[in-house]
Formats: C-alpha cells, sequence, structure tokens
C-alpha cells in the first residue's frame, strides 16, 4: 500500500548524476544564412545528358541546401534558429516595413522554424515563376558591410542572448568592393559582428573560369577563433575547401557535406584534466560525436483557440500536509529505507557524493587493446582533444600520446569523474585514427574516446545452456562461406549509410501534418537487408548449409527429422518449432551450474505432444498459471492475462499445429 | 522472483561479550554488531517483504521466549527479541536499545538454537502443515565462553537437515581458532577452547559454516552484488534473407537476454521540512488536509511534496499575455519546428512506422576494422532459444563462422510489436560453458556528428601548407618518453592470479561501482547512527582501489615518468591570465589575415555608444582608453541606452536585447577590473525597477537579471570588488 502511495509522492527527480548532456541542449544556436543573388550565382550549368551534371545555378543550390538544413535543424535543434537572407535582389523586404537595407530581401525571418517557413522555401525552389520574381538580380548590389549591419541587426533583435550565433554567407565574388572605402567599412562591420559574437562562416563557390580567391578580401573578415565558442578547437582547413561546379561532385554535394560539418556549434561536454602519472598533468576538453537522435517528445496542445496552440507547463512544489508551496530550496532529500526515510543534509549529501575527489580524468595504467571486449560496453563513447587553455603544451603531449596509443594498439585505462557531484566511472581511453573520404575530406576526426566500462555490479549471467549439440568444423564452413559473401561495402559499418527509418518516418508524417498535406504512406526503410543481393549472392551457399544441418543434426541424436513435414517443405535449416518429439533424448550433458543461478534453466517444461495430451483429456484447466505461462513463453507467445486467457492461448497455439 | 528466506539472528550477550580484548578498542559485542547490523541494514534496504528476520539474544539477564515454548528447564536466559517478519527502520531502532551485555554468563546457545528452529517452523509452516518454500538459515555470534549442554544436539541436527533445503547454520567465532585462516589465540581458556569445539561439531554435522568474526567483518569491505534473474528482452528469430519470397533463407530461434545492464545506486526523493509545528509562513490552513500515515515520513520533521503543474498558452485576444488553460482542453500533439501539430487520440499511430519484430542481418563486417568507439548502448546476449537443439546447432554455427571468420554481422532489431528499428552489431562470444552473440546497438547517420578537428600528427597552414615541426607536435624526445612511460605502466600482467601466476589488474569482474556502495554503505551507517552530529565514515578502501595507479608499479616507472616530464615541458597557465585580462588593442582578436584594424582606422581615441550597434560599440569604446573617465563615460552611456531599452518596451520585447547588454557591460567591466562602476549601476537599475520607475512595471525583467545572475560583482569574481559573497548573495533577496 504504502509503495503505491510514495511513488506519486516526489519521487520524480533524480537524475543528478546522470552523466548526460543536459547542458548541452540549452545552450541554443541561431544561423542566418545569406545568399548572393547576382547574375553569376543564377546563372545555370549547360544542359547536359549526362545524370551526375551540374543542374542548379550556384543560388539554387544554396537554398536547396538551407531548404535541407532547415527541415534537418527542426528535427536534430528543435530549438534553434534559423533565417534566409537574399541580397543583391532587386526587391527588398525586411518583413518590417523598413527600407533601410536596400537589395536585402528576407526569405525566412530569424526564428525557430515554422511549418509554413518550410512550405514557402520549397515552393521557392519547385514554383519556377515565383522564384523568378525573387531572384533577380538588383542593378546596384548592397555593400557588404550593409549586408553585414543588416545580420547585425537581425541578430540583435531576434536572437538578442543566444549563446551561439552564426552568420552563412554563401558566395561566389571573391572580391566584392568596388572602391577600397567599401572594403574598409565591411572590415569594420565584419569586426562589429565578432564584436557581438556572432561567427561568420564563409562558403565559398568558384565560377568555372576563376578559383575563389579568400585572400582578395574575406580574409580580413572572418576571424580564426570563434567568440562564441572558444571552448572548441578551431581546424581552418575546413574553411578553405572550395567548391568547384562541373567536375562530377555537384555544387550541391558539396556545400552540403560543408554545411552539414557545421550543421551544430560544436561545444565541449567538459573540460578536464588528463594525468598521465603524478605531476603531469595536461588539459582536454570531451566532445559528443554519437549521440542517438530522437524525435520530440509529444506535447499537450490546446484546441480550445482558432490554431492549436503549444501549451507551457510549469510545476510547483507543495507541501504535502500544507498545501503549501514551497521553494525549490525548501526541499531535502531522503532516501526510503525499511519503511521510513534516512535524511542527510545537504552539506552531508555533498558529502557523500563527491569523497571520490576532483573531476578527473587519471590514467591509472595501460593495456593491450585486446583486453577490451565488445560485451564491455555501457554506453556511448565521449571523444577527447586536447586543449591548451590550463596547460600549455598540452597537444603535443596528447599527440604523442595517441600515436604511441595507436601504434602499440593499446588503452589506457582511466579513473573518470566529469563533473562535481558525478558517479565515478573506470573508462577505457582508446585511441581514434584520422580518417579521410575519397575527397579528403575528414570523416573521423584523430582524437581518443573515452568508452565507460561497467562495474562488476552492472555484469549479468549468460543464461545456462546445454553444453550439446555444437557445430562440426564442416557445418563452420558452410556457414563461413555465407558471412564471406555477404560483406557490407568494404567490410565496415558506415553509420552515414543507415538514415534512422523511424526518425525520417515520423518527421515525414509530422511535416505533411503541419503543412495539411496528403500523408505519405510507405516509408523508406534503408535498415531493412537487402534481400535480392543475398538470395544471389549467397542463395546456393545457404542451400548447401541447409543439407549439411540436416546431416550434422541428425547425427548428434535427432533422427527424427523425417517426421517433420513443415521443416522439409522449405529449406529453412533450423525449424521454427520447439522440439516436440516424446523420445527425443534430452541434452546429455548439463553445464556445471553456477551457485547463484538458479534451476528455471534446467527445466525444459511441457512438450506440445504433453500438453496436447492433457488438454484431450480436459486437464488443461488443472495446470497452474506457472505451467501455462513458462509453456508459452518458451514459444514466443505473450503471458499476460487471466488464467483463462492463456489457456485459450494454449489451445489456440495446439489448434495451429494441428495438435 | 527471489526465494522466501527466513533469518534468526542469534546473538550471545553475555557479561563476557562486554569486554574489549586482544587490542581492540571496542568492546567484542560492539564488534560483533558492526557485522550483525550490517547484515541486518542490507536485508532491510532491499525492502522485500518476503526477508523475514528474528533475533534472539542468548545468555540474558531475562527470559523471555515470546510464547514460541515454555521457558522451561535449560531455556532460561533466552530472549526472543522480534517475531520472524520484514524488519524496519522502527525494528532496527527498537533492538539498538536492548542490544548490551547482560550481567550473567549463563545460558545455552544450543537452546537458542532450538529456540530458533521453533520459531522457524511456526512462521514457514503453511495452513496444511507443510513446510512453505523458503531458505531458512541461522546466524550464530558468539564468543564461546557459556556453558553448552550438548545432550539434545543430535535432535536438533536431525530437525535442522529436516526442511528442504536445510536449515542453513552460519557460526561465527570471537577470536575463534581457525586452522583454515591460521589464527590461533593465545592463552585460550579451557572452557572456551572445549566450547569451540562443540560447536565446530556441532557445524560441521549440520553442513554449516564456520568461520571467524574478523574475517567475516573483513569481508564485510567487499561490496556485495546483486543477482538479477536474466528476462528476456526479445524471443523470436534471427533471420538471413526473407522467408516471405525466397527458398534460401536461414533461421534460428533465438533469445536475447542483457549482458550487461548499469546498477543505479538507490535514489532519493524530495521532501520538505515541516513549517507547521512552528506556524511559520504557513498562509493556507491545513486542517482539512487529511493524508493517510503512510504517506508521512516517520521521524515527523519532513513532509511529502505535492507536484502541482500549471498550463498556459499565449493568449490570442491580448498579444504579449498568457493566460491558464485547464488540463480537460489540452490534446497530445508534436512541435514541428514552432508549429503545434495536433494529433488526436485515435491518430496517435499514424507516426508510428509499422514493423514486426524480428532479427534480421543485414551483412557482415571486418572485426578488425570495426571501431570501437561506435557501439552506444550497454550489450545483450542473443542466446538460442531453450531447450531447442536445432536452434542451438545452428547458432553455434553461426557463432564460429563469425569467429573463425573473424568478422561480425550486423543485423536489424524490432524488439516488439511497432517499436523502432535499431541497427545493432553481432559480435561472437565463446567460452567453455556457453556460447552467444554479444549484440549492442549502432549509430545511425543522424546520431553522429560530423565536426572537424586539426590533425593531431601535422599542422596544416591557412594556405595549405603542411608542418610537421611544431610546438603542438611532439618532437623524437617526446614520442620516445611517451613511448616507454606507456609500456612502463603496463598492467596487463601486474596482477597475480590464485596460483601466483601474472594476470590482468583491475579485471572488469574486480571493480565495484563506487558511488552505489558508496550510498548503500552510508544509507545503512545512518540507520544504525541516528545521531546527526556523528561525522560521516568515509567510503571503503575498496570503492578506490583503482582511482590511481598501483603504488609500486609508479614507483618502479619513477625515471620513465621523469623523463616524459622533462620531454613534454607542460607548464600551467595560472588562474589570473586565463581571461582576455586587460583588453588592449594589441591583444584583440585579428581575422585570418592577421590585419590590425585599429590601424586601419587611426586607432581612435574615442568611440561613441551606437545605439544601433550596442554591443560591439560599447566594447569597441573600452579598448580604445585606458583612461577611468572614458571608461566611466562609456559605461553610462551603456546604461543609458539599457534603461532607453527597457523604458520603450512592450511588455517582454525588448528584455532579452537589455540582458544581453547587462551581460556583456558586467562581463566586461569584470575583465577591466572596474567593478563598482557596474555595481553602483546594478543597484541603481534595481531600484528603478522595482520603483517602477522605468515606464511601468518592470518587475518581470529584475526576475530576469536575478534569474541569470547578473547582480552585483563580488569580491570572489573580481578581487577589486569591496563586495562581499554573502552581500551580492543579499543583492538577489
Amino acid at each position: 500500500m504504502a509503495d503505491t502511495q510514495d511513488n506519486r509522492l516526489g519521487e520524480e527527480e533524480d537524475d543528478e548524476e546522470e552523466i548526460d548532456d543536459a547542458s548541452y541542449k540549452t545552450i541554443r544556436d541561431a544561423v542566418l544564412f545569406a545568399i548572393d543573388i547576382s547574375a553569376s550565382m543564377l546563372e545555370r550549368p549547360p544542359p547536359s545528358d549526362d545524370k551526375k551534371a551540374e543542374r542548379d545555378s550556384p543560388a539554387s543550390a544554396a537554398l536547396k541546401c538551407a531548404y535541407h538544413l532547415m527541415q534537418q535543424r527542426i528535427i536534430s535543434n528543435p530549438k534553434d534558429m534559423m533565417g534566409i537572407l537574399l541580397y543583391g535582389t532587386e526587391k527588398t523586404d525586411l518583413k518590417d516595413g523598413d527600407n533601410t537595407f536596400q537589395h536585402c530581401y528576407l526569405l525566412a525571418d530569424l526564428d525557430v522554424p515554422s511549418a509554413q517557413d518550410v512550405k514557402q522555401l520549397r515552393d521557392l525552389l519547385e514554383n519556377e515563376e515565383e522564384a523568378e520574381e525573387i531572384l533577380k538580380p538588383a542593378k546596384e548590389a548592397p555593400t557588404i558591410a550593409s549586408v553585414l549591419f543588416c545580420a547585425n541587426q537581425i541578430f540583435t533583435t531576434k536572437a538578442p542572448n543566444f549563446s551561439s550565433r552564426r552568420l552563412f554567407l554563401v558566395t561566389d565574388n571573391d572580391n566584392p568592393a568596388r572602391v577600397k572605402q567599401d572594403k574598409d567599412t565591411a572590415i569594420t562591420r565584419a569586426r562589429d559582428l565578432y564584436d557581438l559574437d556572432c561567427t561568420i562562416d564563409l562558403f565559398p563557390i568558384s565560377k568555372p573560369d576563376h578559383g575563389f580567391d579568400r585572400t582578395r578580401f574575406y580574409d580580413d573578415l572572418v576571424y580564426p577563433t570563434s567568440p562564441s565558442d572558444p571552448d572548441a578547437p578551431v581546424a581552418i582547413a575546413t574553411t578553405t575547401k572550395v567548391a568547384k561546379s562541373g567536375d562530377g561532385l555537384t555544387l550541391l554535394k558539396q556545400l552540403l557535406a560543408s554545411i552539414n560539418s557545421k550543421a551544430a556549434p560544436r561545444r565541449a561536454l567538459f573540460s578536464l584534466p588528463l594525468e598521465l602519472g603524478p605531476g603531469m598533468r595536461i588539459g582536454v576538453k570531451g566532445f559528443i560525436l554519437i549521440k542517438r537522435q530522437e524525435h520530440v517528445k509529444s506535447c499537450y496542445v490546446w484546441v480550445g483557440g482558432e490554431k492549436p496552440q503549444i501549451v507551457q507547463s510549469s510545476t510547483s512544489h507543495m507541501a504535502d500536509d500544507t498545501a503549501r508551496v514551497v521553494e525549490k530550496t525548501e526541499l531535502r532529500k531522503a532516501y526510503k529505507f525499511g519503511g521510513d526515510t534516512i535524511t542527510f543534509t545537504p552539506e552531508e549529501i555533498t558529502q557523500i557524493r563527491q569523497c571520490f575527489g576532483e573531476p578527473i580524468m587519471r590514467i591509472v595504467g595501460f593495456k593491450p587493446l585486446s583486453l577490451l571486449p565488445l560485451w564491455a560496453n555501457i554506453g556511448k563513447a565521449t571523444f577527447v582533444y586536447p586543449s591548451e587553455v590550463d596547460f600549455i603544451g598540452s597537444t603535443r603531449v596528447f599527440s604523442a600520446l595517441q600515436q604511441k596509443l595507436i601504434k602499440s594498439k593499446k588503452m589506457a585505462l582511466t579513473w573518470f569523474v566529469p563533473r562535481k557531484n558525478a558517479s565515478p566511472v573506470m573508462a577505457a581511453l582508446i585511441p581514434g585514427e584520422e580518417r579521410y573520404d575519397e575527397n579528403g575530406e575528414q570523416t573521423m576526426p584523430p582524437g581518443l574516446w573515452l568508452v565507460p566500462l561497467p562495474f562488476a555490479d552492472d555484469l549479468r549471467q549468460c543464461p545456462e545452456q546445454p553444453a550439446e549439440p555444437r557445430t562440426t568444423d564442416e557445418l563452420t564452413d558452410k556457414m563461413r562461406i555465407i558471412v564471406e559473401q555477404l560483406q557490407l561495402p568494404k567490410g565496415v559499418y558506415d553509420p552515414s549509410k543507415y538514415p534512422n527509418p523511424d526518425l525520417q518516418w515520423f518527421y515525414r508524417i509530422l511535416q505533411a501534418m503541419a503543412l495539411e498535406e496528403e500523408v505519405p504512406t510507405k516509408p523508406d526503410d534503408k535498415t531493412l537487408p537487402k534481400y535480392k543481393q543475398i538470395d544471389k549472392r549467397a542463395g546456393e551457399y545457404i542451400t548447401a548449409y541447409g543439407e549439411e544441418f540436416e546431416k550434422v543434426f541428425a547425427t548428434v541424436g535427432h533422427s527424427a527429422l523425417s517426421s517433420r513435414p513443415k521443416a522439409a517443405a522449405k529449406k529453412r535449416p533450423a525449424a521454427v518449432a520447439v522440439d516436440d518429439d516424446e523420445d527425443e533424448p534430452k541434452p546429455k550433458k548439463r553445464v556445471k551450474k553456477e551457485a547463484i543461478v538458479k534451476d528455471e534453466y534446467g527445466d525444459d517444461g511441457l512438450t506440445d505432444q504433453q500438453m496436447a495430451a492433457i488438454n484431450d483429456k480436459g486437464q488443461i484447466s488443472k495446470q497452474t498459471v506457472a505451467i501455462l505461462k513458462e509453456y508459452l513463453g518458451a514459444r514466443g507467445q505473450p503471458i499476460s492475462g487471466k488464467k483463462a486467457d492463456l489457456i485459450e492461448r494454449v489451445q489456440d497455439y495446439l489448434e495451429n499445429k494441428g495438435l | 522472483m527471489a526465494t522466501k528466506e527466513a533469518t534468526v539472528y542469534i546473538l550471545d550477550l553475555g557479561a563476557s561479550m562486554g569486554k574489549k580484548r586482544h587490542g581492540r578498542d571496542v568492546s567484542d559485542l560492539d564488534w560483533a554488531m558492526e557485522y550483525v547490523w550490517d547484515k541486518i541494514t542490507t536485508t532491510v534496504a532491499t525492502g522485500r517483504k518476503t526477508a523475514l528476520m528474528s533475533v534472539i539474544g542468548v545468555r540474558t539477564d531475562d527470559s523471555d521466549l515470546a510464547g514460541i515454548m515454555p521457558v522451561d528447564d535449560g531455556y532460561e536466559n533466552i530472549t526472543v527479541f522480534s517475531p520472524l517478519k520484514q524488519w524496519l527502520l522502527p525494528d532496527i531502532r527498537g533492538l539498538q536499545g536492548k542490544v548490551k551485555p547482560s550481567s550473567t554468563n549463563n545460558g545455552d546457545i544450543l537452546s537458542a538454537v532450538a529456540v530458533a528452529v521453533q520459531q522457524i517452523d511456526a512462521a514457514t509452516t503453511g495452513t496444511t502443515g507443510k513446510p512453505l518454500k523458503f531458505d531458512r538459515r541461522i546466524i550464530i555470534v558468539t564468543d564461546g565462553r557459556g556453558t553448552i549442554d550438548t545432550s539434545d544436539v543430535a535432535q536438533i541436527i536431525s530437525k535442522l537437515k529436516d526442511y528442504d533445503p536445510p536449515v542453513e547454520i552460519v557460526l561465527l567465532g570471537v577470536d575463534f581458532d581457525d586452522a583454515e585462516s591460521g589464527y590461533k589465540e593465545e592463552d585460550k581458556d579451557a572452557q572456551k577452547e572445549d566450547n569451540e569445539t562443540t560447536l565446530k561439531e556441532f557445524v560441521d554435522q549440520c553442513d554449516g559454516n564456520f568461520g571467524t568474526l574478523a574475517e567475516a567483518i573483513e569481508q564485510l569491505a567487499i561490496p556485495r552484488i546483486k543477482d538479477t534473474r536474466p528476462t528476456p528482452s526479445y524471443r523470436g528469430t534471427l533471420t538471413l534473407g526473407d522467408g516471405q519470397t525466397y527458398d534460401a533463407t536461414i533461421t534460428i530461434d533465438v533469445e536475447r537476454y542483457p549482458c550487461v545492464t548499469v546498477a543505479k545506486p538507490p535514489s532519493a526523493s524530495s521532501f520538505v521540512v515541516r513549517t507547521d509545528l512552528g506556524g511559520v509562513g504557513a498562509s493556507i490552513q491545513s486542517s482539512n488536509t487529511v493524508i493517510g500515515d503512510d504517506d508521512q515520513p516517520m521521524d515527523g520533521q519532513l513532509s511529502a511534496v505535492r507536484n502541482q503543474r500549471v498550463y498556459q498558452v499565449d493568449n490570442p485576444d491580448e498579444p504579449g499575455e498568457k493566460m491558464n488553460v485547464e488540463s480537460d482542453d489540452l490534446e497530445r500533439g508534436f512541435e514541428y519546428g514552432r508549429t503545434a501539430v495536433h494529433i488526436s487520440e485515435s491518430d496517435a499511430n499514424v507516426v508510428k512506422l509499422e514493423n514486426d519484430p524480428s532479427l534480421q542481418i543485414v551483412g557482415f563486417i571486418r572485426a578488425e576494422e570495426f571501431e570501437r568507439f561506435m557501439p552506444m548502448s550497454r550489450t545483450n546476449f542473443v542466446v538460442s532459444q531453450k531447450t531447442n537443439s536445432q536452434a542451438q546447432l545452428a547458432l553455434s554455427s553461426f557463432i564460429h563462422a563469425l569467429y573463425e571468420a573473424e568478422c561480425y554481422a550486423i543485423a536489424r532489431i524490432v524488439v516488439k510489436q511497432d517499436k523502432a528499428p535499431l541497427l545493432v552489431v553481432l559480435a561472437p562470444h565463446i567460452t567453455p560453458s556457453y556460447e552467444a552473440l554479444v549484440e549492442a546497438e549502432l549509430p545511425f547517420e543522424e546520431d553522429v556528428r560530423r565536426y572537424k578537428f586539426p590533425p593531431l600528427d601535422k599542422k596544416l597552414t591557412i594556405s595549405g601548407k603542411t608542418i610537421t615541426e611544431h610546438k603542438d607536435l611532439p618532437n623524437a624526445e617526446l614520442t620516445q618518453a611517451m613511448s616507454d612511460y606507456v609500456d612502463a605502466l603496463d598492467l596487463s600482467e601486474y596482477d597475480k592470479d590464485d596460483e601466483g601466476e601474472p594476470t590482468e589488474y583491475a579485471k572488469i569482474e574486480d571493480t565495484y561501482s563506487p558511488l552505489l556502495h558508496r550510498v548503500n554503505q552510508i544509507i545503512r551507517w545512518r540507520a544504525t547512527h541516528s545521531d546527526p552530529t556523528l561525522p560521516l565514515p568515509d567510503p571503503p578502501q575498496i570503492l578506490t582501489r583503482f582511482s590511481a595507479p598501483p603504488t609500486d608499479l609508479l614507483q618502479q616507472s619513477e625515471s620513465q615518468l621523469e623523463r616524459l616530464k622533462k620531454a613534454a615541458d607542460v607548464k600551467k597557465v595560472p588562474p589570473k591570465t586565463k581571461g582576455r585580462g586587460k583588453r588592449s588593442r594589441a591583444d584583440r582578436d585579428k581575422p585570418l589575415s592577421g590585419l590590425d584594424i585599429d590601424a586601419l582606422l587611426g586607432n581612435p581615441k574615442r568611440v561613441k555608444i551606437d545605439a544601433n550597434n550596442l554591443v560591439p560599440s560599447f566594447k569597441q569604446a573600452l579598448a580604445a582608453t585606458d583612461d577611468l573617465d572614458a571608461i566611466q563615460e562609456a559605461a553610462d552611456a551603456m546604461a543609458d541606452q539599457i534603461r532607453t531599452l527597457i523604458r520603450g518596451s512592450v511588455g517582454d520585447s525588448a528584455y532579452g536585447r537589455a540582458l544581453e547588454a547587462l551581460r556583456v557591460m558586467r562581463d566586461e567591466l569584470t575583465e577591466l577590473e572596474e567593478p563598482e562602476i557596474w555595481n553602483v549601476f546594478a543597484r541603481d537599475l534595481k531600484g528603478e525597477l522595482i520603483g517602477g520607475k522605468l515606464g511601468g512595471d518592470r518587475r518581470e525583467m529584475w526576475w530576469m537579471i536575478r534569474g541569470s545572475k547578473y547582480g552585483l560583482i563580488d569580491r570572489k569574481r573580481c578581487f577589486a570588488s569591496d563586495v562581499t559573497e554573502e552581500e551580492a548573495a543579499q543583492f538577489y533577496k
């Protein structure tokens, strides 16, 4: 009684030691896409029959990128803002009735994107007439200075206290200054943005006859460090990447790739000393590079008005005895114990949790990587990269360590306390090698990965299993051919080939509903196995395996295969049904039982035949619920419901088996 | 469900237990109770209703068998302190008052065993007279200094063995001789020696456990691991190919069990300190609130907390205003960007992808090239279906084929109907007693963030050149020193196994979750130490054993470490210069080209604060000067602009901008070490906001400043401040 009551009361909060990135999410990001609309940006590539040939004008590729990024950010950063500013258009519209900034056209105001913004952008990409009206270059383009000041104003008013504000500038003009004065003003305006903690990210596009030369103009405008992101190491290489059109890889793809790497602002999860030995510390930062992207949680919507509105809810705490509203600071933590509570003062709680020392990553020693089995995994790994902020020389020491670990295939065992109140964990620090794709773009950054390890408390026993039957060498060889036939490309798992089908489907449906469009019916699921290829590449080997399997299975003492018409009809070596022969010898030898595992796993339960016999005699209702559940459970049937339901299910099952 | 348990503790409370012996600073009884309390509190902490306990004292001053049997001859000086029941905190507190050495040495420990058996019998027999399924256990702690009558011993033993399983006897002796641990008490008195022999024989005859208290207490330090019964999270088939369309497919019946699951420390609940006792600040009367006793913590100081939710939407009629809505008017929905999408209850499944439960092979990869940082979940075992030898044979061949081909399988798993599909890696796991696949989740495309980081083995310049010698790159000396140190601090053969052979140090099986056991330790400790003035004990050493390299290994690698330190030449950055320090133009960040922008502008002496370019112009104004008057002037202009923003704000429309301006102003003045300029302004502004002097009710703005902690700059933040931390905290009130 007391338990159910207690669960309702104040049990909800207690995630203080959860090593997650809660603070990560509160950092909001605002991106303003500024796209140069000039004659050359609108110039389309010559028509071609080649499928791989360029189809987009630079401006349309940029808009497609913006469209893609907008949709992607709704999924990955649902609280973040995005806007699209076209400059150099004949039209002027900044959505505020003001005409200060001539030839600037705010296609989407800087805000959390709405379904309407997505639709408008898509219409622009699909509807050529509308596009022509808006995407018309002005006779006299605005100066870059005024574009930058326009961005300054938009950031100041629309995203005043965002910790990350970024201007994505897409242009093919590497020297937009007509006179020196233009350049000087642009430089000051760029510095204003920098002082406003806004970053300029340049996405240059080369013209067919002229490579984009950053040194002519933009190197005076773009800063090497990002003011909003001082934590993050700077990778200058990406900014010098120049997209060339017309050589196989389309402009759109290149632009997408470089924008994708900037899709979310980078921020360190923690900044800690890494202790290699007593008195030998360097500074490192941790970054989350791998994390499950979930879709938004459902929320309450108020439907009392004209349009559905999202409801904001706030929680207040009330003392149960007096119904008095209490402040968070008045709350005390207590542990339930023996029907009562054990309480500690906040100071004591601190003392209990912090008795393991300051936050640190301390190397305990080194082991070969082979001593890190795959099963020793409890969650995602964190990427670790050096930082010079606290210790000068960290990078070279870190680099030496990373290279040594790669060379000797070793890992560092570490004692890891990520934050003050966090639970200490043992973790393996393993080296990560830098990897590139065929275009020389980095696909995996160089550094170390922190893999948290389980404790003895976290290990679970594998259920016991009979020692027989085990495979034979011949059978293994037949299976091995199949394994070798069905290697994934290059024999590696590449996450970028597998979008999350559930997430994509969720947002496709949601987008359709938000735009009141037809809801799609067929999901695009790239995670489904390629059945046709499997059949083509391994079909004959599977058949061969099936034949060998029957032979082996017969010799292991299960001669009754012939009495199983179902198994023979299709070439399924291992039938779905459980063994149902009464005279079948029980597995001969059991594994020596370990003391802690209870007997349940030795219990074979009733066979189908036995159960059928019981049923025929009308004694099925005399069986206990436990027996029925075990019988159903062993056959993958649900075991929920009342006894009557269980009996019905057993009978259905037997009927389907023809018993 | 764990088996039901009935445990009786027999405590020897004879006068002899009150003595301190062998240089210990606690009495034998207190020493013994360390063990008993730990055992009892551990059981209480599980909260299991099926773990029954009782405590019987022997050699007590009084005789009270609680009606279990009459106090016959030979049963004197035995006290039953509690019936067999689930113990709660009050039972512990109750027993604490009763456990003290008596003034007698009379009382027979074997009689107490007989009482215990009788008590167990009564409590574990069903209504039909048949014994129920129970694990029965009697734990005896004694110093063996009483008198023992062995006439009934055979009868007791046969009774103990009557049960299935038999009653387990655990006897812990204070300073008993023990051949196994090699302990031998010097100058033992003859009676104790006799008793030890008698008791040992007794325990041996009932196949019980005999041990010394010292040993038992030593083992308390080793954390106990909770057993969990494996429950399958997926039961179905492992398939290769599509059986619906193609003939050649493989289908194996499998089950999936957890391999690793993180054990979490117990969680604390929130309570509030009761105030109604003193009647402080209770504005709402509480007389009509009736709450069951069950909800209330029993010490009467705390009250449970209820959460009340309030739902608000923007008022469509009055922009900028919020209004409360009833939860009855609310429906489920999702946010798509800032658009609310309403999905009625009947449509709830439309966003779900339909999927049947399955585990399908997608393809195979080379184990060697699998990135160990990829798996992002805890791991599971995939084993063949229980009692299905066909499945076992097939899975065995699959596991061995993977092992021999040095491959892993990539598979798609749908655990339950319409659950989201996941991609997992399946690796072979072969041990002498079982074969399994180990499975872990892999990231999808959306789960990988493609941030770029500069290379670590070379430097790229802006112009695209590659440099191999740089202060951020290790030189040959550092590379060698690192290599030597890593090799010296190798743990793979540092430990010794039971046979004395070298083995891996800090195996996972030897590491215990520090916080989990720490919290459990403290809760148990507090249960028996309710005095709040007692200092908390330190964590047991075993929990911090792997927090640093083993000492002697460190000593052996000292020279390598010294060489590494020298080659590394790492310098700690003093805390003072960490910030950007006093800003001067020379220190300002420069664009990629390195252009000196201020020089370009002719190094202006004064920069005016521009309302349309507020933050940048303020920063530039401060950078332009060292003159205190000029700084004050810039700050004043900034302050005026902030006031203007607030005064002109429609509702809260300009509060965000004002807040950002405040943040910048506060940060910059802190860096310039001019906290006084800020503090004067902050005090003024607070007064103006609360006093309604900035165009109406601006309290909301004050709440935002308070929430963002943009208050006074105190001494901790800037040494030049004369504001104490308490003063700064007071400012927010």
